[in-house]
């Protein structure tokens, strides 16, 4: 199930939130994990149970943890932890690509699993690790709650496609949490916004990149107008995502940490990465980046972190080759911002906003292609000059078409509409008259959403596969 | 700012809990006339239906299908693209000068090559060595007029052509292109205008070797003809009006159905269908699998078979007074296996007559 979809919006959601108002607050957290539940199965039936044993698993071993701290044994349930759900996480969504790889390189002919990917299972893997190692670390208390550990786990708003909500974001929120209508209003007022972004903006774009795969007149301008609709299409589609995420978890008294933050007005990629998907950021700093020792140990050992580091976060995001290219790409950019590139750009504003479109425009183009031959054909296209026609009648038609939609999709990845906003908020003039014109714009938001959504069968979320 | 908050709470729970609540109590529709479909209906709940997951996919089908005002949706989505997103066309649905089409594009070559190797194996299993003299017509769908006029995507018409003439080269090729024009079509439909063939009919007569008559009344259908892009498009468009070719010849001949195995007396104009929810399907009565149309007043003893699609329907009554009998097939309805239980070739002229959509679409010919 997909928050963008007609059952999630219309049978769903307000099923659950009726549940959830009719449940006694110490029943809202079980009502909350048998939504989630629900959710998971509607899309994943034969895998729920894996799920649940997952969840039973890390919360047991999280108890073990706290009970035998300071003794060998909680670092034996540590790496108990940390190896099943690193493994199953391997076994579903590596195994197949490792024994592809070993059987191109060495003519073997292993044989592979083809095991299907659970939906889900980068993210909640992640959340598992992030609250066993907390609670070795005594960062946090293990939850002695099923359910409430349960919930956590598998809390349908963050469920599926993030942002990684660690436990200890929301553990007092899990006993105890405010219900305010301000907060509501606000989750409302984010969600419908980020069903816009989804619906509106990046379903339409990812229609143009499916043309694109379709053309029979490959041309440069289609080349660019592909890759300019990809980068735009992952971020509205990635970020309206984290909005609904955000803005559900405000319905149920949740506050979720923020997941993007205006990435294409950086002016350098370690800006960028500061902006872009900030919780897996935050997740590959904290347990991956400074266990490793960071930056304290020397430029030569803090460059081979950065490297490790971003081969993960490339094959995080799937499991084949373009996936560990486009990590290693973004490991050479911050290796060279930190021996030196940086400071130039500090220098050179507008120089840094180009190089970081450019660069993220090409890495998306690796990173959507279903193969590196793909991946070759397509950066080479884009700068095919004498191979290829520079515009072609069905690229400019699909310019046409689509140029309402890209330019506002251009002005939307940046922080103006939100400026906008908050002026006719703040104008005294204006006060009264954006109080009552707000709720209409996001009612009429919701109902065009729901027009788009019945007519339409383009739906897929791109981060549902990792 | 409690107001504004309420406000914002109130308006989207009355949309979510009022379309929901709505979907609980409308019963479920068969089929939508804007569409011309069949909708999905309800699942049924089995434990095999929802571990294989079918049950999820239907009922998201069912959602859709059945969601409360859906026509309404479907135009206010189409209005927004349209309108204010400024994209050229909905699902491949376009306007210019007040003709609507949907984009056919661009060649699939695949598909065309499918229908070239349907029609060969029709040839050689029935056709070759019987003394019929066999012929080839391609008949360009609205694309190939109005496209190029609003910068639309045309394909490449010329390379179909002579993809599909390659396969058929058993065939003499007759080039109808030129007797066509944009105003051949209705503004609101895919089809041809019966009324405007006059000059197909005559180029396929002289080539074929057949004389025929011009002699016809054109009679107005008094109800607008909303074609099949009115409802796809969901959007307000001016209907067209239907008219249709008659005369005491066309008066004289009998029309025959094979649809259900057996003949059956049928119309060369159904009006029944002519009032019905789709207009066109009057001519010949739409889809029919074999269907003959006899001419008691023939000067001569030619027939003719019609290999075609749903653009044969509008075109056979102006080629009925060349022949003694016109036998239409129509593949997609009819197993080629079958042909030889109802039609015996021997020395007929044999037509084979289809429409680009269907060549580069077709998955069941």
């Amino acid at each position: 199930m997909v928050f963008s979809g007609i059952p999630f919006l219309y049978y769903f959601l307000p099923a659950t939130i009726l549940l959830y108002l009719a449940a006694p607050r110490k029943l809202k957290n079980a009502v909350l994990l048998l939504a989630s539940l629900v959710f998971y199965a509607w899309g994943e039936q034969r895998l729920v149970l894996l799920f649940a044993a997952t969840i039973l698993l890390g919360w047991l071993l999280g108890l073990l943890i706290e009970r035998f701290r300071e003794k060998v044994w909680s670092r034996v349930f540590l790496w108990l932890s940390v190896l099943t759900t690193l493994g199953l996480l391997g076994y579903f969504k590596y195994a197949d690509f490792f024994m592809e790889s070993l059987n191109s390189a060495f003519g073997l002919s292993l044989p592979l699993l083809r095991v299907a990917l659970p939906i889900g299972i980068s993210f909640y893997t992640f959340q598992i690790l992030s609250y066993t190692i907390d609670v070795y670390r005594g960062d946090v208390a293990a939850q002695r709650n099923l359910i409430d550990f349960a919930a956590y786990v598998s809390m349908f708003p963050q469920l599926i496609a993030g942002p990684i909500v660690r436990y200890s974001d929301i553990a007092g929120q899990l006993t105890a949490r405010t219900h305010r209508l301000d907060k509501v209003a606000s989750g409302v007022r984010r969600f419908l916004v980020g069903l816009g972004k989804k619906v509106l903006i990046a379903n339409v774009l990812g229609q143009l990149c499916t043309q694109f795969r379709q053309t029979s007149q490959p041309s440069i301008l289609f080349h660019w107008l592909y890759a300019v609709a990809f980068m735009l299409q992952i971020y509205f589609d990635f970020s309206g995502y984290s909005d609904m995420a955000i803005g559900l978890g405000r319905l149920f008294g949740f506050d979720f940490p923020e997941n993007f933050n205006y990435p294409y007005i950086s002016k350098s990629i370690t800006e960028f990465w500061r902006r872009w998907h900030m919780t897996l950021g935050s997740w590959f700093r904290d347990y991956v980046y400074i266990p490793l020792g960071g930056n304290r140990r020397g430029i030569g050992r803090q460059l081979f972190n950065i490297l490790v580091v971003w081969m993960l976060t490339g094959l995080w995001h799937g499991a084949a080759w373009n996936f560990v290219l486009w990590g290693i790409f973004y490991a050479l950019l911050l290796t060279a911002e930190k021996v030196g590139l940086k400071k130039a750009l500090d220098t050179h504003g507008a120089l840094g906003h180009v190089y970081v479109l450019l660069a993220v425009l090409l890495g998306f183009v690796l990173f959507n292609a279903d193969s590196l031959d793909q991946a070759a054909q397509d950066i080479a296209g884009m700068f095919a000059f004498g191979k290829l026609p520079l515009f072609s009648a069905e690229a400019v038609y699909y310019l046409r078409s689509y140029g309402v939609v890209l330019l506002l999709a251009v002005l939307g990845a940046t922080p103006l509409p939100k400026r906008v906003i908050a002026a006719l908020s703040e104008n005294r003039k204006l006060t009264r008259s954006w109080n009552v014109l707000e709720p209409l714009l996001l009612t009429g938001l919701l109902l065009v959403v729901t027009a788009y959504l019945v007519d339409g069968s383009f739906n897929p979320f791109l981060y549902f596969r990792f | 700012m409690k107001w504004k908050n309420i406000l914002t709470i109130a308006l989207a729970a009355c949309v979510i809990f009022g379309f929901s609540a709505a979907g609980f109590l409308k019963a479920p529709e068969a089929y939508s006339m804007a569409e011309r479909r069949s909708l999905a209906q309800k699942p049924a709940l089995s434990s095999q239906q929802l571990l294989s997951g079918k049950y999820m996919s239907q009922f998201e089908d069912f959602s859709l299908d059945q969601f409360p005002l859906r026509d309404n949706m479907r135009t206010l989505k189409a209005a927004a693209s349209r309108y204010v997103f400024l994209q050229k066309d909905n699902h491949g649905i376009y306007e210019h000068d007040g003709y609507w089409s949907k984009l056919e594009y661009p060649m699939n070559s695949g598909k065309v090559a499918r229908s070239g190797d349907k029609l060969r194996e029709v040839y050689e299993t029935y056709l070759e060595g019987t003394g019929c003299k066999v012929y080839l017509s391609v008949i360009p769908d609205k694309n190939y007029f109005l496209a190029p006029r609003g910068g639309y995507p045309v394909m490449d018409y010329s390379q179909l052509v002579e993809n599909l003439r390659e396969k058929l080269d058993f065939a003499e090729y007759i080039d109808i292109f030129g007797d066509l024009s944009l105003e051949s079509f209705y503004k609101t439909d895919q089809h041809w205008r019966q009324e405007t063939l006059s000059g197909v009919a005559r180029t396929l007569a002289d080539a074929m070797g057949a004389e025929i008559s011009r002699n016809f009344t054109v009679q107005e259908l008094p109800v607008p003809f909303y074609g099949a892009y009115c409802g796809q498009a969901a959007l307000r468009m001016q209907p067209d009006t239907l008219y249709y070719l008659t005369g005491d010849l066309l008066d004289e001949c009998t029309v025959t159905s094979f649809n259900t195995g057996l003949p059956t007396a049928s119309f060369m104009y159904d009006m029944e269908k002519a009032y019905g929810k789709d207009p066109y399907e009057m001519f010949l009565s739409g889809s029919d699998a074999l269907l003959t149309i006899e001419n008691p007043n023939a000067a001569t003893e030619k027939e003719l078979v019609v290999f075609r699609d749903s653009f044969g329907s509008s075109l056979a009554p102006l080629l009925a007074s060349g022949y003694s009998k016109i036998t239409l097939v129509d593949l997609r309805y009819l197993q080629s296996g079958l042909l030889g239980n109802f039609i015996d070739f021997e020395n007929q002229d044999v037509l084979f007559l289809y429409s680009t959509l269907v060549l580069n679409n077709t998955v069941s010919m």
